[in-house]
């Protein structure tokens, strides 16, 4: 998850190593914007792609790491 | 390979003979929209968008007036004179009156023979496609020999002042497009896409029949993200459209590869919708395409709905990458849902 944390800390806003499964998103500029920009990244490293109403409700980035979890990858869909 | 696919009964012979943009005058910069939104720096919707500033039409400047000053253009450069045209299509979702058809009154305006058909086409990003689809077809058919494709749009009217989801993305503009029958060019196969499930996610959604404007449509509110909008006013959401355009539009390109029994490397450019930059390298990326194939025009127009590919169209001309031969792909996809895709041999 390394590659997937570092991506998504730019798109937090915060530094890479504040990225862990508890880091609460409203603390974060989690927004419209970077959901769909998660959307992106997902899709892009582990080629699945999640629900966006379900990311958007992620309350956590363990959250959002169970829903990836959760998903199929696109080519077994 | 051209008369091959021609074999098939799917390409005409027909060419894209000129290009022509134009935009309205008044600029909305970063600068200006940083001011109004405060959690957002000009440098982060630069970065983020692509974007720096976008055209904004005036109070009383509509998509017909866009369209108009696009095909004049084309006149004045000389490109054809108006008594070679025989149809005319106009793409816009912002037509100057519910009725008449916008288009009709542009072929007055434009001192158009009467003689020539006209029509108005109501999509928007995946817009330009269809347009060009229709100008083939009437060629095929031997129904007309030179179309004049208009793409002309005016969301800044539908936005809302306060709704940064949108606001820093689209910009109004317009193309001109001559589409003339050829012995040597060859337009085609096409391919569409429709998913009209996902009309809500990219809507205005009062100010038709089905949702008539009223006091209440008219109260604009802030959505979770702090978004203002009513109920009359643009409304995108962002994360179905761009989960929408990862999906369809890498399937569209395969899609047409196949037809067209070509392969990535027979394509010279793959001239996507204009979204943003977030949307474009996602799909150039999940696309696997180099970074040069596939050219960009946004960052001083905004996402321009139905003239973006136009848009790009035109800089690649300038650059005499439309030489006869060239092989191009166009890919229109948004509002809808709605996609098409194009195989274009200059």
């Amino acid at each position: 998850m390394s590659g997937f944390y570092e991506e998504l800390a730019e798109i937090l806003e915060v530094e890479p190593d504040q990225v862990t499964a508890d880091l609460r998103l409203e603390s974060t500029s989690w927004d419209s914007l970077a959901v769909v920009s998660t959307i992106a990244l997902i899709d892009e490293q582990y080629d699945k792609a999640v629900n966006a109403t379900a990311l958007a409700a992620c309350e956590t980035v363990g959250d959002i790491e169970r829903l990836i979890a959760a998903r199929q990858t696109e080519s077994e869909a | 390979m051209i008369s091959a696919i021609q074999s098939e009964g799917r390409t005409v012979g027909a060419r894209i003979a000129a290009i022509a943009t134009h935009l309205p005058e008044r600029v909305l910069t970063n600068e200006h929209l940083a001011e109004l939104y405060p959690d957002w720096s000009s440098d982060k919707i630069l970065d983020k968008t692509g974007i720096r500033e976008r055209r904004v039409a005036a109070e009383y400047e509509t998509a017909g007036d866009l369209a108009f000053h696009a095909a004049e253009k084309l006149f004045a450069a000389g490109d054809c004179v108006r008594e070679d045209i025989d149809f005319l299509i106009l793409c816009t979702q912002a037509p100057d009156y519910l009725l008449p058809t916008t288009a009709c009154l542009l072929q007055d305006r434009l001192g158009l023979g009467r003689h020539v058909g006209a029509l108005d086409v109501n999509l928007g990003c995946s817009g330009f496609v269809y347009g060009l689809a229709l100008a083939t077809g009437l060629i095929a058919a031997g129904a007309a020999r030179t179309v004049l494709l208009l793409t002309a749009d005016t969301y800044s009217k539908f936005i809302h002042e306060g709704d940064k989801s949108v606001r820093t993305l689209f910009g109004d503009g317009s193309a001109a497009t001559l589409i003339t029958a050829s012995n040597e060019s060859v337009i085609g196969p096409f391919v569409f896409g429709t998913d009209g499930a996902g009309g809500k996610d990219l809507i205005v959604e009062a100010g038709g029949f089905r949702t008539p404007r009223g006091p209440e449509t008219a109260l604009a509110e802030a959505d979770s993200h702090g978004n203002v909008r009513s109920r009359e006013q643009l409304y995108m959401n962002g994360a179905n459209v761009m989960s929408f355009s990862l999906r369809e539009v890498p399937r569209t390109f395969a899609r047409l590869l196949e037809a067209s029994g070509i392969t990535e490397a027979d394509v010279d450019h793959v001239i996507l919708h204009q979204a943003n930059k977030l949307m474009l390298n996602a799909l150039q990326r999940k696309m696997s395409l180099p970074a040069e194939k596939v050219p960009h025009h946004y960052e001083d127009i905004g996402n321009t709905v139905s003239s973006t590919i136009p848009f790009v169209l035109a800089n690649l001309r300038d650059k005499g990458q439309m030489a006869p031969g060239r092989r191009l792909v166009v890919i229109g996809f948004g509002v809808g849902l709605s996609w098409a895709g194009a195989s274009i041999v200059c």
